[in-house]
């Protein structure tokens, strides 16, 4: 095990950098960066800027260093490039020695200021200030989709073709066509402006906490402004789960030592329980792990829907105000993200598995 | 003339004692009828594709400009007219009323599937394609290096995250289209490049398990090309499985386009796709909420329809499955 947990942190790595690489180049190879619009914006007017002044911005931005080096920057930082000879990185587009810079790359936790969204803050502040927002949202809806996806997978297999199947199958199939944030805006004109106008008791429509009122900011009043953005989230997951859930039970009911189980004569209850349950539980185990990355990109749907201020909602002003530094900075911890949980599901079929074993 | 008589009457002897033979098609549409919900489902899809086809005859559109709507004889339903906003359903002829700058919403409605119809058919047939040829490729040639690059990189791109992905690449996409019609084909090419993966894997696992089976030698003995096992006897017998896998997959782009474009990063303005009618929805929500019940209810039908229809032909079209319809 140890041996194999050192064997995949290296891949681990290896993947890292590489998406590293891919996020960079994407972002920064891409037709039309930020010079491009300035030059539009000053097209014809009279105090035009001069060559002199793009190339000062250009040097100001990096932009004068070829992608390569660029990449390398953004990785270690530029404050020690003075120390590399010029034979080996050579001189920037304008014909100089690369100066020592004050950036100290991402590695070592420099990540950039932010351009727009939060002007001049950094972009490792700004994205832990609402990772726990989006961490709470994540671990309520993994939660409330499995305290709902396993009794209900459970109870169809052992009741297959029953009403209760039926239904539950039914409503899988409305919970995996339905548009999350079309569900999300629904929720709001229902429980949100409507009930407020006939005078029921409504839930609130966004934030994650009231600004005024008596127990704002009270645990209570988080709780009441999860409901929607957790429910919206849980359905999807809801659905497939419990489908998994269904297909995985009904495949171990199926194995021979269920049947031996039950010839020896014990409780259909403990058959259920302990012999196919534990065992119909390894799959999903695995599925659940595999799509936390899944859950943590749709967080950016419910949480733009719901004006929840968290990690999702920030990457999408990020994009929609051209915040490169802060879209760069989500999109890395997305990958270390896919990365921990892909292994998450690994290691965690190991544990719940004795029958499977890495060396 | 004796011989014929007699050759004719045991024909009509044998056609008596034995089944009609059926052809393959009839067969399985015999067994997806009696599955309901996708009976259901496919007259719903019906009726949304019909709507989407005679749209220009539901909703004519007038030219901008043109003489008669100078004169305010014709009006263009899809034209922007700060005199009608939020009119409510039924009013001046607008059967759902207007949205916030005067447009008709039931004509959108109409034109907007198009557009979301045609960008999860086209966004289902690339990635079908491309990932029946790559999975038949990597099947066939299992031992090689190709597969375990392809099967690689496949699992890799199966725990990206779409959403997030999908969002930066369109919006860079967007500022280098040269018109919405431009970008609504790049997006359909960005939605294929992150959907080949399933129908690949799909179709190299029936590829691994027919390269086993005799018929195949036999045609390699009779000294078939790879390309055309490939192509004439691995495909076909794995149409089954991507008839059901192409039909949930028009589902799944419907919503994934319709997630887009409500964030603003899908179909572009002016083109109305059910997605992007619900952008600016909330900014309305206390005065026009109408505006956000209709185009979410056409995606949720459509998609809902697609699903109960995959459900259909997968039962009607596995042998196996028979009388195992998992919902009615």
């Amino acid at each position: 095990m140890t041996n194999y947990l050192i064997r995949r942190a290296f891949t681990m790595l290896v993947v890292l950098l590489l998406s590293s690489l891919a996020i960079f180049l994407i972002l920064n190879m891409a037709p039309g960066g930020p010079l491009d619009s300035l030059r539009m914006q000053n097209r014809g007017r009279l105090n035009q800027l001069t060559q002199e002044d793009y190339q000062r911005l250009e040097t100001l931005l990096g932009l004068n260093k070829p992608v390569h080096i660029r990449y390398f920057t953004w990785l270690l930082g530029d404050d020690w490039i003075e120390t590399l000879p010029t034979g080996l990185i050579g001189v920037d587009r304008f014909g100089e020695p690369y100066t020592n810079g004050t950036n100290t790359g991402i590695l070592r936790g420099d990540w950039g200021d932010s351009w727009t969204v939060s002007r001049g803050n950094p972009v490792i502040g700004v994205i832990a200030g609402r990772l726990p927002n989006t961490l709470t949202l994540m671990a309520c809806a993994t939660l409330l989709s499995l305290l709902v996806a396993v009794p209900i997978g459970i109870l169809s297999a052992v009741k297959q073709y029953s009403t209760l199947d039926y239904t539950a199958t039914t409503f899988s199939f409305i919970g995996i066509s339905i548009p999350i944030f079309w569900l999300g805006l629904m929720m709001i004109i229902l429980f949100g402006i409507k009930f407020k106008e006939w005078g029921l008791p409504y839930l609130p429509t966004g934030g994650v906490v009231s600004i005024r009122g008596a127990g704002a900011g009270g645990i209570f009043d988080r709780m009441l402004h999860l409901i929607m953005p957790v429910t919206a989230l849980s359905l999807l997951y809801m659905a497939g789960w419990s489908r998994f859930m269904r297909t995985s039970m009904l495949d171990v009911l199926h194995q021979d030592y269920v049947r031996t189980a039950r010839a020896k004569g014990l409780l259909e209850r403990i058959v259920i329980t302990k012999h196919a349950f534990r065992n119909a539980l390894i799959p999903l185990i695995t599925i659940v792990a595999l799509q936390l990355s899944g859950l943590f990109g749709g967080a950016v749907l419910t949480e733009t829907v719901f004006a929840y201020p968290g990690m999702g909602h920030l990457y999408y002003n990020a994009i929609l105000r051209s915040d490169w530094p802060l879209v760069q900075g989500y999109l890395v911890i997305l990958s270390v993200v896919v990365v921990v949980s892909t292994l998450l599901a690994d290691v965690a079929y190991v544990l719940v598995d004795p029958r499977i074993r890495y060396e | 003339m004796a011989v014929q008589s007699f050759e004719s009457d045991s024909l009509l002897q044998a056609e008596s004692i034995t089944t009609p033979e059926e052809s393959q098609m009839k067969v399985v549409w015999k067994r997806f009828r009696k599955h309901r919900l996708a009976m259901v489902g496919a007259s719903i899809l019906l009726i949304f594709v019909l709507a989407a086809l005679i749209a220009p005859i539901l909703a004519p559109r007038v030219p901008q400009g043109s003489g008669l709507t100078k004169v305010g004889l014709l009006h263009d339903p899809l034209a922007v007219d700060p005199a009608n906003k939020h009119l409510t359903p039924g009013a001046d002829g607008h059967i759902l009323g207007t949205d916030e700058v005067g447009r008709d919403v039931f004509a959108r409605l109409l034109y907007a599937a198009q557009v979301s119809l045609y960008v999860g058919i086209m966004a289902m047939l690339g990635s079908e394609i491309i990932g029946a040829l790559l999975g038949a490729i990597s099947g066939y040639y299992s031992d090689s290096a190709i597969d375990s690059l392809l099967m690689r990189l496949t699992d890799f791109m199966l725990t990206l995250p779409l959403l997030p992905i999908l969002l930066v690449l369109s919006a860079l996409l967007a500022s280098i289209a040269p018109s919405p019609f431009a970008r609504l084909n790049y997006l359909i090419i960005i939605l294929i490049i992150f959907g080949w993966m399933s129908p690949a894997r799909l179709v190299r696992g029936v590829v691994l398990s027919l390269r086993q089976q005799e018929f195949t030698e036999a045609s390699r003995a009779l000294g078939a090309s790879d390309l055309r096992i490939i192509l004439h006897h691995m495909l076909p017998n794995a149409m089954a499985p991507i008839i059901v896998s192409s039909t949930l997959a028009v589902g799944d782009y419907i919503i994934v386009e319709a997630a887009l474009s409500f964030l603003g990063f899908g179909v572009p303005a002016p083109l109305a796709s059910w997605g992007n009618m619900l952008t600016s929805v909330q900014d309305y929500m206390f005065m026009n909420p109408t505006l956000a019940i209709w185009p979410g209810l056409c995606i949720f039908l459509t998609v809902l329809s697609i699903n109960f229809m995959g459900d259909g032909l997968r039962d009607a079209l596995d042998p196996r499955m028979r009388g195992r319809g998992t919902a009615g």
